[in-house]
């Protein structure tokens, strides 16, 4: 079974024809990746559909423009992980 | 339909929130400038203008199911098909669904039949932005009730 980094770095390898193995769980996707505000919707519904779940992307931007997050906090591939497996794991236990 | 003030569509024929569906009705005019240069002897609609018609009508969709709390903003064309061109004089039904809804956007997809026959298809992308300013919100207001928009099924 591909862990949650494996199945996002392909996402956005083939969302955004990234070659792969530049792809590293301390990649910041919009630093180090260069994705933009628009390619990073197409992730995010890739990511809604394979997960099952609704990445909180408004609630985020929010943080980072309140200063109340940074940046690597939601967008280091590492830490994005994480946040899903979060999400997947609250849907879990309210199903 | 008034081309030269973008007003694409004539009238929701139904808004179903809870499906995430919309059906509209836009009656190409039979005259005017668009079609003095688009093109001289042959007028038809721009297929940029059909892909302009399927997003208000997806605008229309979103606005209904947000509950006019939002506006929706043409963000990305990730397909989009000119099967069969749109003459003036042409009743345009469109169909629209919500194919996602995400946080902060949403994705739809829409056709453009004419008596019945398949003449455009999109997939479109809109971001889902609050509304800047009362002129907007008040302009978008008449725009929905020029168009019948179930304002009142809608309220929050």
């Amino acid at each position: 079974m591909s862990t949650t980094f494996d199945q996002v770095a392909t996402i956005i390898a083939e969302t955004c024809d990234i070659p792969r193995d530049t792809i590293t769980p301390d990649s910041h996707a919009i630093d180090d990746l260069g994705i933009d505000s628009l390619d990073f919707l197409d992730i995010a519904f890739a990511i809604d559909k394979q997960f099952g779940i609704k990445l909180p992307l408004e609630k985020w931007t929010q943080e980072v423009n309140d200063g109340k997050a940074t940046t690597e906090q939601y967008f280091v591939l590492k830490n994005l992980c994480a946040r899903i497996d979060e999400l997947v794991a609250a849907k879990g236990a309210s199903a | 339909m008034q081309l030269e003030y973008f007003h694409m569509i004539d009238r929701i024929v139904d808004l179903k929130v809870d499906e995430k569906t919309i059906v509209v009705e836009a009656l190409v005019p039979k005259e005017s400038t668009v079609f003095e240069g688009h093109f001289p002897g042959y007028p038809l609609m721009p297929g940029v203008l059909l892909i302009e018609s399927m997003a208000q009508a997806s605008g229309f969709l979103l606005l209904g199911v947000l509950k006019f709390e939002r506006m929706p903003i043409l963000a990305a064309v990730k397909e989009a098909k000119v099967r069969g061109s749109v003459f003036p004089g042409d009743l345009m039904t469109l169909e629209a669904s919500v194919a996602h809804e995400g946080s902060g956007y949403a994705m739809t997809e829409a056709k453009i039949r004419v008596g019945g026959k398949l003449r455009a298809n999109s997939a479109l992308t809109f971001t889902l932005i609050p509304f800047p300013n009362a002129d907007m919100r008040g302009y978008m207001t008449k725009v929905a009730e020029r168009v019948g928009f179930p304002l009142q099924a809608v309220s929050p």
